[in-house]
């Protein structure tokens, strides 16, 4: 009880000092995962530097969904160490996340939809994965909101069922992780932009900040938004677009929807908080932006389609909406690992819509790459390289809408 | 309906009416190295502030043009057929 | 626009004399506004939208207005927000009592609902307009049992009262709220110069009626949605707008001065402003100029006069002490939180969803941010404010989704598949006949005598000019500018990193005019990927969507040649008109296009005629094929027909990463041609070798897996199918499936798992049925 009222600071200002041996850029679940886990790894001498507070750009706008049922082998063994690295998470940071792991659906529509997700199930299941088609009927079991009757333009034809998937509080992971690496001597600086990157023969030698320049040897670009911008400090031009994606919260109601629901043909997705307010979202916008100003016609649309699954909330009404930037790769895969002909440069980025899944295993595995040198096989598959032999990671189909 | 796109041919247009396009660049010759060729399929500038980029008026005249879009605020600062500045402005 | 019923804001709920210009002096505030109102609403020019609630300033000044169930799209040239300002609760000890009101909203209850709110009051107040209050519950009969005023000195309006014998505390203000389930009395305190109650002086009354009110807070989240900055003003004790966007003006409390002279100078002002923006006049340059000089005065004077004293809570203990009361926030609550780090007021927000309610903060914004300021010892102005993201107001779902449409394409054969009770899918916005009675008969007819099938909803372009040949022979991997006038080709198309787009057919109807064919879900893509290569080249190539001018229809089955002799005077006799070849002819006197091509694996022709006479031609096919027993057939049985044949269907079989070598479609990939889009990286998929193969298999067992299954190697996934039927003409279970390139060989057996079992297939390479094409080319 004692420890229940004491109140002590999540994280300490540390004093901004011009050298550390890593420094990440970006104060999200990504960057401050690859601290904590850095901390775990005896790499101490880290400091994450934040342009605004912590947990200021995606990771405060994502809709907080957690799943592994992705298509291909590569992104269903990383997104499942992902999963299972949450399942104890708040055990390890000793901090209360909210996860419910309380079932995922992804609905089909049209049959082509229906072979998509049975490509998806039959991959989950063979690496371990729990995730299976069901039917209308086992859908109308587990969603009994949901209108499964043929009026719909596009009636629910079949669902892939992902049980371990669920919610999470996603500020609360930002914080208890900048908590965990503040507890191992970490510097966490918020309010500290990243502004240029010095580089000497091929290292990386330093990082310009808006409170004056840092010397490392280690940089990593855990950003999410912004990752282009960064990556040009080194004059890196990366296979990355970045659009804006669009999320509203209703107001709050009394439980009746325990399964987060999503439909790629009708470009949405609802799930029900703790706090009983729908989060409601919808795909990237369809053209690039910087701006995180959000829009009616979403609004209007996404309200429209929710109609489709839902009728029963015509009159729930919308509180706030907002938009997050995403950095979109052309298969809807991330970036990550280290950079041919520029040592010390790590990339961690190309999150698009899918960045917060990944928070605790990115951060683990970069943390390993920085501590061992080695590339973990885990993120082998998502260098940057792939780009320029040819091996893309298909998840576009896994990952278009599927929050 | 958002922001306004000026296309050449109908005027100030919702930006739902047009298809994004992507950002201007050349097709480099066949003969460039591999390396130049995937950055020509893959490597974005992605800027953050004015930027070319294509458009195309699906709900409208069916044509595309360039236009200076400032990707910060999503201000169109200029819209125009591709032959009228065939070196461009970036 | 106005979210009231009648217009003139606050000043409805006036009870009060005012003091403005023009006539209106010593009307009661509500009159003052009738007569403002009455000159709108005698303004023809004027269109009102009452009730109705501008809920968000969106990117390209576009307004979302909702009016009762209806929604609005509102994209003004000019936009003049003077939506008034409002007070806050104050933070204070039992401040959710039942019975602590705010000052505005017990005027409210007297004026426009009728209601005496209380029998005895005390009123607590840091501004002018809680002594207003004052008068106005005195006038409906509450006693005022005392007025407590935070600033050190009380305003001129204390006299009146004083008078009727009102007790008036200066530098004085509530502590806690009495009473158990209703105030019942107010604990009123002195406030020292620093803001903390002087111990010893409090004093308690006893009153049924606790009026807030503090100084009003500018309704600015539409100033601030629309690019305006907003800023804490401590002259001011508001956060109120700092700068505004161009096309964008302020009158009235929202620019966070409440005085009505003010408000009608500074409304006349933005007016003025807004139509000479237009170019609608507005008075000359002078005129404004002066005009503005007066605002500009009157703003000034305004300010000098104001006494200011920052009030968002009352220092004391206890846990009844509610910043936000939506989600019963306390002031403990940010203590803590401050305490634990979450000293930003952003992450103050998320961590204890302070203004997070269904009031979207406007109670407690400005609380929060005193507290905060308070707690953190960092001033107002610094602490900054939150992000005022719209809805401004709850907006119900269904008054955004309005009524729903989505649109259904149906094709000019629509009626004829209805009426012979076909099962329909969709594809895309289109519907299609998936079966008119079953698959073995459909397939049989068409593999025995002759079938039909709709296929208007395939893409059709023509491609037209002089350099049309060299530009669809650039584009495409395959050949195209070799092709004689009166052929056909198979085409597939590539990206730039050599991915299938798309497939079809190439007709050449003459030197420089191509009929092109697409993929029904793939038209609109290929049709802007053709124009896009076009830009601003100046080539002389013309594309024109012909697709829903033309329907279309498949004739195909051995008894096909027959049915149509019937309906042309075409010479149908395989020399005259071969295989993968184009006539323009008339058929059953309709101009038509007939294409011999044969995706099913038969003798066929594609008939394209207009659209307008589809259905005449639909039944003249039926009609004439009656003899051979012709039957529609529909989506599912031509599935079943090409697979057959292992005719691929893009996005079916191939996805984001598939290039045609590995698809088994090297045979439509030149590249001996020069440069082509996709060549560069199709080059270097030869050069390094195959990684997949889509081939495809029979199976040795009775289960005919899913489309979507996974093949599978020592329990790994290595492949996937990605159609799988059963073949009545084969009498076993058939299907295409992406395989390592060390497998895709004849008679290779693999494993596919469906549904939890294994199931075993043998590779075949060659199309099933006809391999040889003799069928076709008959």
């Amino acid at each position: 009880m004692w420890q229940l009222f004491r109140k002590t600071p999540m994280w300490r200002p540390r004093p901004f000092r011009d050298r550390y041996d890593v420094v990440i850029i970006g104060g999200g679940v990504h960057g401050l995962a690859t601290a904590y886990y850095l901390g775990r790894a005896g790499v101490r001498d880290v400091c994450v530097l934040e342009k605004s507070y912590l947990g200021s750009g995606a990771s405060g706008r994502n809709t907080a969904i957690i799943r592994s049922n992705y298509r291909t082998p590569e992104g269903v063994s990383f997104y499942d160490e992902s999963v299972k690295l949450y399942e104890r998470l708040a055990a390890d940071l000793g901090y209360n996340l909210l996860f419910s792991q309380q079932g995922h659906l992804t609905l089909a529509h049209t049959d082509s939809a229906i072979n998509g997700l049975r490509v998806r199930a039959e991959v989950n299941q063979l690496m371990g994965v729990e995730s299976r088609l069901i039917w209308p009927e086992e859908i109308q079991r587990l969603v009994p909101a949901l209108d499964l009757s043929p009026r719909p333009r596009y009636p629910v034809l079949a669902a892939l069922y992902h049980p371990p998937g669920g919610i999470i509080r996603h500020d609360a992971v930002v914080w208890a992780y900048a908590r965990g690496a503040d507890r191992m001597g970490i510097a966490i600086h918020p309010f500290t932009e990243a502004v240029g990157i010095g580089t000497s023969n091929g290292q990386v030698t330093s990082v310009l900040t808006s409170r004056g320049e840092i010397r490392a040897g280690v940089v990593v670009n855990a950003t999410a938004g912004f990752c282009s911008t960064v990556a040009k400090m080194v004059g890196l031009h990366l296979p990355i677009v970045t659009h804006p994606l669009q999320a509203f919260v209703t107001e709050p109601l009394k439980p009746f929807l325990d399964k987060v629901i999503v439909s790629a043909t009708l470009h949405v997705y609802v799930s029900q908080t703790d706090r009983g307010e729908l989060v409601i979202g919808s795909e990237i916008d369809p053209y690039s932006s910087y701006s995180s100003r959000s829009t009616l016609p979403f609004l209007e649309a996404t309200a429209a389609h929710t109609l489709e699954l839902f009728p029963c909330l015509r009159r729930v009404r919308v509180l706030r909406q907002w938009a997050g930037i995403c950095d979109m790769t052309p298969d809807y895969s991330p970036i990550l690992g280290e950079v041919p002909g520029l040592k010390g440069f790590i990339l961690d980025v190309g999150w698009g819509t899918y960045g917060f899944k990944a928070g605790p295993v990115a951060g683990k595995r970069i943390a390993e790459l920085i501590a061992t040198g080695r590339t973990p096989e885990l993120i082998k598959p998502f260098s940057l390289t792939r780009f320029y032999d040819d091996t893309l990671v298909g998840e576009k189909a896994a990952a278009a809408v599927s929050h | 309906m958002s922001f306004l796109v000026p296309c050449p041919h109908c005027g100030p247009r919702d930006v739902y009416e047009f298809r994004y396009g992507g950002e201007f660049q050349r097709r480099p010759p066949p003969t460039v190295s591999d390396q130049e060729w995937a950055d020509y399929l893959y490597a974005r500038r992605n800027v953050a502030g004015p930027a070319k980029e294509w458009w195309y008026h699906r709900q409208g005249c069916r044509r595309w043009f360039l236009a200076v879009r400032d990707t910060r605020t999503n201000a169109v600062l200029e819209a125009f057929w591709p032959e009228d500045k065939p070196e461009g402005a970036g | 626009m106005d979210d009231q019923p009648l217009l003139g804001g606050a000043l409805r709920t006036r009870l009060g004399r005012v003091d403005g210009p023009g006539g209106l002096a010593g009307l009661a505030g509500w009159e003052a506004a009738r007569r403002l109102a009455a000159e709108v609403e005698g303004e023809p020019r004027i269109q009102r939208l009452q009730t109705a609630t501008a809920f968000g300033v969106y990117e390209g000044l576009l307004l979302g207005v909702m009016q009762g169930r209806r929604l609005y799209r509102v994209r003004p040239r000019q936009l003049i927000v003077a939506t008034g300002a409002f007070e806050h609760p104050l933070v204070f000890q039992g401040n959710d009592l039942p019975g602590v009101f705010l000052g505005t909203g017990l005027q409210r209850l007297i004026t426009l609902d009728g209601v005496r709110p209380g029998r005895a009051a005390v009123v607590v107040t840091n501004a002018d307009h809680g002594w207003a209050v004052a008068q106005d519950l005195l006038a409906v009969g509450v006693e005022v049992a005392a007025v407590a005023e935070a600033r050190p000195e009380l305003p001129p309006a204390a006299e009146a009262l004083a008078a009727a014998g009102v007790k008036c505390f200066a530098g004085a203000t509530i502590h806690d709220a009495r009473g158990r389930r209703h105030v019942e009395g107010a604990l009123l305190v002195r406030l020292d110069a620093g803001g903390d109650p002087v111990a010893g002086s409090e004093r308690l009354i006893a009153c049924d009626l606790i009026a807030v009110s503090t100084t009003p807070e500018p309704a600015g989240a539409l100033l601030a949605q629309a690019d305006g900055r907003l800023g804490y003003d401590p002259a001011l004790d508001a956060v109120v707008p700092q700068a505004l966007a161009s096309s964008v003006h302020a009158a009235g409390a929202v620019t966070g001065l409440s005085d009505l002279g003010f408000a009608l100078l500074g409304g006349r002002l933005a007016g003025l402003e807004a139509a000479s923006a237009l170019g609608l006049g507005g008075g000359e340059a002078s005129r404004m100029a002066t005009l503005r000089a007066e605002v500009e005065a009157h703003r000034a004077r305004l300010r000098r006069g104001l006494r200011v004293r920052q009030l968002t809570s009352v220092p004391s203990v206890g846990r009844k002490r509610f910043v936000c009361l939506c989600e019963d926030v306390t002031e403990k609550d940010l203590a803590d939180a401050v305490r634990e780090g979450f000293d930003h007021l952003e992450t103050l927000k998320r961590y204890t969803t302070v203004t997070m309610g269904p009031c979207q903060g406007k109670m407690c914004h400005l609380p929060a941010i005193g507290v905060t300021a308070r707690l953190t010892g960092r001033g107002m102005a610094e602490t900054g404010t939150t992000t005022a993201r719209p809805p401004v107001q709850p907006v119900p779902l269904g008054v955004l989704a309005g009524p729903h449409h989505e649109p259904v394409r149906r094709t000019p054969l629509h009626a004829r598949h209805a009426a012979l009770g076909a099962t329909w899918m969709d594809m895309g916005a289109w519907k299609r006949p998936l079966l008119y009675t079953s698959v073995e008969a459909e397939v049989r007819a068409v593999r025995e005598a002759v079938g039909v099938i709709d296929v208007s909803t395939l893409g059709k372009l023509e491609v037209v000019g002089r350099e049309a040949a060299a530009f669809l022979e650039w584009i495409h991997p395959g050949r195209v500018a070799d092709l004689a006038v009166g052929r056909i080709r198979y085409r597939v198309m590539c990206d730039d990193a050599g991915i299938i787009l798309d497939d079809g057919t190439t007709a050449r109807l003459g030197e420089d005019r191509f009929f092109v064919t697409t993929g029904t879900g793939s038209l609109e893509a290929v049709g802007q990927w053709l124009e896009w290569w076009l830009a601003g080249t100046g080539r002389c190539v013309h594309v024109a969507d012909v697709t829903s001018a033309y329907a279309a229809v498949n004739l195909a089955g051995p008894k096909c040649r027959e049915v149509l002799a019937r309906l042309t005077d075409l010479d149908l006799s395989p020399g005259a008109f071969p295989y993968m070849a184009v006539r323009e002819a008339l058929v059953g006197g309709v101009p038509a296009l007939l294409l011999r091509i044969g995706f099913v694996g038969e003798l066929g022709y594609e008939i394209h005629a207009p659209a307008e006479y589809g259905a005449w031609l639909w039944d003249l096919l039926l009609d004439a094929g009656r003899e051979h027993v012709i039957r529609p057939f529909g989506v599912e049985a031509q599935r079943v027909l090409r697979l057959e044949k292992l005719h691929l269907i893009p996005g079916h079989d191939t996805d984001a990463l598939s290039n045609p070598l590995e698809a088994d479609m090297a045979w439509a990939v030149k590249l001996d041609k020069p440069d082509f889009i996709g060549r560069r990286l199709l080059e270097a998929a030869r050069a390094r070798g195959l990684r997949q193969r889509l081939v495809g298999f029979e199976l040795l067992d009775g289960v005919v897996p899913g489309e979507g299954d996974a093949v599978v190697a020592d329990g790994r996934p290595i492949g996937r199918v990605t159609s799988s039927k059963w073949s009545p003409t084969l009498g076993r279970g058939i299907g295409m499936a992406w395989i390592p390139p060390e497998l895709a060989q004849e008679g290779v057996e693999i494993r596919i798992r469906s549904a939890g079992r294994l199931t075993r297939g043998r590779v075949v390479v060659r199309p099933f049925y006809d391999p040889d094409g003799a069928r076709l080319k008959s």
